[in-house]
């Protein structure tokens, strides 16, 4: 029997890199530079993955991208789209209007398009006031009129209760046909400011989502690969094009969160620190049961604060880029925290350049047998010593900080810069580098799963703790086979509890994630390697 | 008299507020962000002395209250707050000259510096507690003197309630219950007072220490020198005051429980050495007591604060979380705090420790 192959991308800011994958194993990788247009370094990844391999095109059954372009784009105020907002919460809520607080550029180029509504929910998830249908109908007729084709819709206690702006949205849709809609309860949790600040980005990427995804499916459609493409998501697992172009704010932090579940993969290690040593920064994060560890505190994208869940990763200003300084003789030596990035290759030392990095003191240690060894016989043995004792410490420091207990538990090092790291690392049980380290993101977009979440909450007084803690975990598992998962084999990924105050009774704000492999690929690939999950 | 004019200075004022909020208090998010929206209008708060409002004026305080997760959903209007105000002086038959904050820490912190803005009537330089304090009649308003009602509750809806107790406790408890019925967050007017009454019964200059602190804050981290020697030599300078580092390390642990209708945890910390000291902090909506290894260090109704070790960004309970480096500061809380009839209503006892208070400066 043929067995299924899959294409893993990663299409970062520097470099787009690219596996294919048969099962758990890793049949060919590459890296390419990426484009401009995105577009050109993924057909030029595909078409060498594919030249490599010889195989038969038609054995592809699925290609998994993980992008950052979306985050880039906003952060960068490029393509953005002039965003229409519902609020549906009056008479709540007119103190504090749509995009207080965001920075003036934005709200400029975004265009302050806010339509305030009666309606919304209380914390139970019933309705404080009848939706003003007929004052949503005006609203949506006055942005069309305006040329506003994205909008946003946001009641109050949407993610208790949802429906209300599903209703909203068929309103919005009459009124304005060719609109497309963010309905704030899809893309973020509770706390209505941050979901709807998530909700106005995703809106505003609504254009260019669209391009983009249109340019990847061009780009396979180029080199001939007919297969279904998915896209990483922000934990880790996969969402169809059809929803990443309509949810792009969904994919921002996919890049971190693929080279840790690329690294648990790839070491089939499911409870470890990853990390991920690049040019400029270490980006270290926590692998727990082969996901990462999310954030629990607001995060900001380009200047606005939202309630995203984000892989939790520490970054520090340490990689085979950053620049060594002597301040004065001897022992006062500083690195980084900047670095000469991508130009490596011409300014280090041992590539004849003249600027001492971090990857000139691995290669004169032996660490690592690149460039022109002789260009670095010279340095003194006890400015590298010193040098190595701050590599190791500050690694050391950052994943004591990384980790919840000091029970020593497995490093992971993926990424070029691994190569500064050569002596046992303390809180480190082991240090493993596993092969295919360089791609372990694309390795994480290629294995990735389907998710479902639910985060809401829920009244103990009705059904007890264990019912809420049921029902929640019922409603996460249905989302992933919604999203695509094979029904029967989702698991719960994550469970977490945050009990609220001045409520009647016992009231719990319960969030479950559940992942689960493809539908689409069970035929073939009866387990989907690297699931991190016990069956 | 400090102003506050750009958003510079609210971020001052809120992360001051959060510092003060002692664990508690309430995310000042919504409330900066109501408050920018003020000062977007072109409208700016008027903060006067707590010593030059006159003996016969009316003072009231206006606060949020309930569920700090459901303020983040419901937010705030203007009008809720102007009507709570009309509805106050309907009911006293006069109108209000001045507004002061009953608890600086955390959110509350704001609303009266909005309806200022809003209105034009003044903002007492003090509030009912100088920190965060997790029930109605934990405040110097209530402890010399001063009744919490009658008060105006009102929530955006449109529903109302006017009530009037015999002492601060049943109005904690009437509070509590009209809370849960409205939908667990709500907006109210409080604490109506005469000028002399203000003046012999505040905590004075919070709102302008509040600002300081936060300011202070943000100095040191954009200059040179030591983040918390310099928060710690302000905290210091504030005369009668005193401030210490109590421990500086790692949290490897944090627990949270809702029981009667609080939030009530410990979180753990241990040095980034390989001492084998323990430091615990309990939390009961607010950080209550500070132990290490098992001894006292500071307690309720001094002021524990736990920062962000880098940054000193003050956290606030609910966003502690394994593995966060930090340090624990530990000040005295205004004399008035401190008075045999103060400690009787919000010494270490009233929130169920089993042991005295001890003034910082007697246990570090």
């Amino acid at each position: 029997m043929r067995e299924a192959v899959r294409i893993g991308i990663d299409v970062g800011g520097t470099n787009t890199d690219g596996v294919l994958m048969s099962g758990t194993e890793v049949l060919t990788s590459t890296k390419a530079a990426t484009s401009q247009d995105v577009r050109s370094g993924v057909v030029e990844t595909v078409t060498r993955l594919l030249d490599d391999w010889k195989g038969p095109r038609d054995r592809i059954e699925a290609v998994m991208i993980g992008t950052t372009q979306f985050v880039n784009a906003f952060v960068e105020r490029r393509g953005l789209e002039p965003v229409a907002i519902f609020r549906i919460a009056l008479p709540r809520g007119k103190g504090v209007p749509p995009m207080a607080g965001w920075p003036s550029d934005l709200v400029q180029s975004l265009g302050a398009h806010i339509y305030m509504v009666r309606g919304g929910a209380f914390y139970t998830g019933r309705e404080y006031i009848p939706l003003d249908e007929e004052g949503l109908r005006q609203a949506a007729l006055d942005a069309h009129a305006k040329g506003v084709r994205s909008t946003v819709i946001c009641a109050t206690f949407a993610p208790m209760r949802p429906e209300l702006e599903v209703r909203a949205a068929a309103i919005v849709s009459a009124a304005m046909p060719d609109t497309r809609i963010t309905l704030s309860a899809e893309v973020g949790g509770l706390g209505l400011i941050d979901r709807e600040n998530a909700s106005i980005i995703n809106a505003s990427l609504a254009l260019l989502s669209r391009r983009v995804v249109t340019s990847l499916t061009a780009a396979f459609r180029d080199a001939d690969v007919r297969a279904p493409i998915y896209l990483s998501q922000n934990d880790g697992t996969l969402i169809t094009t059809e929803i990443a172009e309509r949810f792009p704010i969904l994919t921002c932090s996919a890049g971190p969160t693929n080279s840790i579940r690329g690294a648990a993969f790839l070491t089939n290690i499911e409870d470890a620190i990853v990390a991920d040593i690049g040019g400029t920064t270490t980006d270290i994060g926590f692998l727990s049961k082969g996901f990462p560890r999310e954030t629990t505190a607001p995060n900001h994208i380009g200047g606005v604060r939202t309630n995203l869940r984000m892989p939790d990763v520490l970054s520090v200003g340490l990689g085979g880029g950053s620049i060594l300084r002597h301040i004065g003789a001897g022992e006062a030596l500083t690195i980084g925290p900047d670095s000469v990035g991508f130009r490596l290759r011409e300014q280090a030392w041992v590539f004849g350049g003249n600027t001492l990095t971090t990857t000139d003191i691995a290669v004169r240690a032996g660490q690592a047998k690149i460039g022109d060894p002789s260009r670095v016989a010279h340095l003194p043995d006890s400015l590298v010593a010193t040098a190595l004792d701050r590599i190791h410490h500050r690694i050391e420091e950052a994943i004591d900080q990384v980790k919840t207990s000091a029970r020593a538990m497995p490093l992971i090092l993926v990424g070029g810069g691994h190569i500064l790291v050569s002596r046992q690392l303390r809180g480190a049980s082991e240090v493993l580098r596993p092969r295919y380290a360089e791609v372990a993101n694309a390795v994480g977009a290629a294995i990735a799963l389907v998710s479902g979440r639910v985060e809401r909450m829920y009244d103990l007084a009705a059904s007890g703790r264990a019912g809420a803690l049921e029902a929640a975990k019922n409603e996460a598992i249905a989302a992933a086979v919604q999203a695509g998962a094979q029904p029967g084999a989702v698991e719960i990924i994550d469970v977490s509890e945050m009990p609220m105050t001045h409520m009647k009774s016992g009231s719990v704000q319960i969030r479950v994630r559940a992942a689960g492999p493809l539908a689409a690929l069970a035929s073939t690939a009866n387990r989907v390697p690297g699931a991190g999950i016990s069956r | 008299m400090i102003s506050i004019k750009t958003p510079t200075d609210i971020k001052d004022l809120a992360r001051g507020a959060v510092l003060l909020g002692t664990g508690g208090g309430g995310d000042p998010y919504i409330g900066e962000l109501f408050l920018q929206a003020q000062l977007d209008k072109g409208r700016t708060p008027n903060i006067v002395p707590v010593d030059s409002i006159a003996d016969d004026a009316l003072v009231i305080t206006i606060a949020g209250v309930g569920s700090p997760p459901v303020m983040l959903e419901y937010l705030v209007s203007d009008d809720t707050l102007l009507e709570i105000l009309a509805r106050m002086e309907t009911l006293l038959g006069r109108k209000v000259d001045a507004l002061i904050s009953a608890e600086i820490g955390g959110i509350n912190s704001m609303f009266p510096l909005a309806l200022s803005a809003m209105t034009g009537l003044p903002v007492l330089d003090g509030d009912g507690v100088g920190r965060a304090v997790p029930r109605t009649e934990m405040c110097t308003f209530s402890i010399y003197g001063c009744l919490a009602t009658p008060a105006v509750v009102l929530d955006e809806l449109g529903n109302s309630v006017v009530f009037e107790t015999i002492d601060d406790l049943t109005a904690e408890a009437v509070l509590r219950s009209i809370t849960a019925a409205l939908g667990a967050s709500l907006f109210g007017a409080f604490y109506p007072m005469s000028g002399a009454q203000a003046k012999a019964t505040a905590v004075r200059n919070t709102v302008t220490q509040t600002q300081e602190i936060g300011r202070c804050i943000r100095t040191a981290r954009d200059g040179s020198g030591d983040v918390f020697a310099q928060l710690l030599g302000y905290l210091n300078s504030r005369p009668g005051r005193c401030a210490h580092l109590l421990f500086d390390g790692k949290i490897v642990d944090v627990t949270h429980e809702t029981r009667d209708g609080w939030h009530w945890g410990r979180v753990t910390i241990v040095p980034l050495t390989a001492s084998k000291d323990v430091f615990t902090v309990d939390i009961q909506n607010e950080f209550t007591v500070a132990r290490f290894n098992g001894r006292t260090v500071t307690v309720m109704p001094d002021l524990i604060s736990i920062l962000d070790r880098e940054s000193a960004e003050p956290i606030t309970a609910e966003r502690l979380a394994y593995g966060q480096r930090v340090k624990v500061i530990g000040s005295s809380a205004d004399p008035l705090l401190r008075t045999p009839k103060a400690l009787a209503v919000m010494g270490p006892r009233n929130f169920g420790l089993d042991e005295d208070f001890i003034p910082i400066e007697q246990l570090v």
